[in-house]
């Protein structure tokens, strides 16, 4: 029986890195502040491997054969792409990868229902994975990384409910099927609000961003999955604060427990709400999450994401 | 505008994701940009969105929004600074039709 021993949602616009330098002194420190502090919590945590979940901005796939899910099961993992060095302005990495995790996570999806696709060869890396694994120094780690690419943004994409099931899947897959004492750390990868390639590029959402945070904070799941719906989200940014999605995964993976965040700067040259959360899982996390209460109009036969009238993967 | 228009069949997807993927391609776009759009099954009208830098144009034909920022930064730039941003102002401009 593995354990989750770290939990984390955080951003990861370019801008973090290659904008950084150029933002307000009180949006710096808010930057270093939180990615410091998480950069920190991960070392405390002492995971073995790190399974990040994040949105794929479509960098490895036509959009007419789209995976939901692509797991990458490098021996090594390498970025960013050729093509985003420049727009990201971040140093190369290579961070170890995880075959063996990996694998299991295919099998383990795979076997519950859940269609996943995995790639042996290294994938395309943008900001995804890219931000989060320069800014904390995740590949100077003997942290092992397994990234999970997710389709946020082409049409159908699994919605909140769909997304935490499937972290429901990875606590099982955790707690049955990884090896007995690996240490497992968990990042959902994306957002805050903001709405790349649309007309409101520039756009943040503040009120949104503050009040997605505060429910992360506190924990609660089932507002979280009836309030913070795929409408909600392109609401406060089309195309971009869907990211979030990438969190209701680790969500669902941890079950409901309070977290706490590092505060938010919200910079118009980020064009991206940056705030992130982290939940402290003291004695490490063993059982699949519980599921909140179901919505009045969920039916106990229909899935959470058949009930929302979403299509799923 | 959202994702409501997206359509997957839109040839023009394919352009930018080879765009990305292929570093000799791009230079060929960069140098003669008419010559890579032959290479592609385009309907007329999506030919001329792109030729106009018409991105509302073509996002009514269905473009998916984040490809088009990054079809705008292939063609504006894509450095992390001025040029990316560049770029934003010119989608922006044109999905507002200010242009």
């Amino acid at each position: 029986m593995a354990e989750i021993v770290f939990a984390a949602g955080a951003p990861h616009a370019p801008g973090l890195i290659g904008l950084l330098g150029d933002a307000g002194g009180e949006t710096q420190s808010v930057v270093r502040d939180t990615y410091a502090a998480l950069s920190r919590e991960i070392r405390a945590a002492r995971p073995d491997v790190m399974i990040v979940f994040a949105n794929d901005h479509i960098a490895n796939s036509r959009v007419r054969a789209y995976p939901d899910f692509l797991i990458g099961m490098a021996a090594e993992h390498r970025g960013p792409h050729e093509w985003f060095k420049p727009w990201i302005g971040c140093r190369d990495y290579a961070a170890k990868g995880c075959p063996e995790t990996a694998a299991a996570l295919f099998r383990g999806m795979n076997r519950r229902g859940v269609r996943m696709f995995a790639q042996r060869e290294n994938l395309n890396f943008d900001d995804n994975i890219s931000v989060p694994v320069v800014i904390t120094d995740l590949d100077r780690t003997d942290i092992r990384l397994v990234p999970v690419l997710q389709n946020c943004i082409v049409p159908p994409f699994p919605d909140q409910r769909r997304c935490y099931e499937v972290g429901q899947a990875l606590a099982g897959i955790i707690a049955d099927e990884l090896p007995a004492g690996l240490r497992v750390g968990l990042l959902g990868s994306g957002g805050l609000s903001h709405e790349p390639g649309g007309a409101r590029y520039w756009f943040i959402d503040e009120e949104f961003d503050a009040w997605f945070l505060d429910l992360c904070a506190a924990g609660d799941h089932a507002r979280l999955l009836d309030e913070v719906t795929v409408e909600r989200m392109e609401a406060s940014g089309s195309g971009g604060t869907v990211e979030l999605l990438a969190w209701f995964v680790v969500l669902g993976a941890i079950g409901e427990c309070p977290g706490h965040g590092f505060g938010y700067t919200a910079h118009a040259n980020f064009k991206c709400g940056v705030g992130a959360v982290n939940w402290p899982m003291a004695a490490g996390r063993q059982a699949p999450a519980q599921t909140p209460e179901r919505t009045p109009e969920q039916t106990p036969e229909q899935t959470p994401a058949q009930a929302s009238g979403q299509e799923v993967a | 505008m959202g994702l409501e228009k997206f359509d997957p069949t839109l040839v023009s997807h394919d352009l930018v994701q080879d765009l990305k993927w292929d570093p000799e391609l791009r230079a060929r776009f960069e140098r003669d940009e008419a010559s890579v759009l032959d290479l592609y099954d385009l309907l007329p009208e999506e030919r001329a969105a792109i030729e106009a830098r018409d991105f509302r144009a073509l996002y009514d034909l269905g473009f998916h929004p984040y490809l088009g920022g990054q079809l705008t930064r292939l063609i504006y730039g894509n450095d992390a600074g001025d040029k990316a941003n560049f770029a934003v102002g010119k989608l922006v401009a044109s999905l507002q039709g200010k242009t």
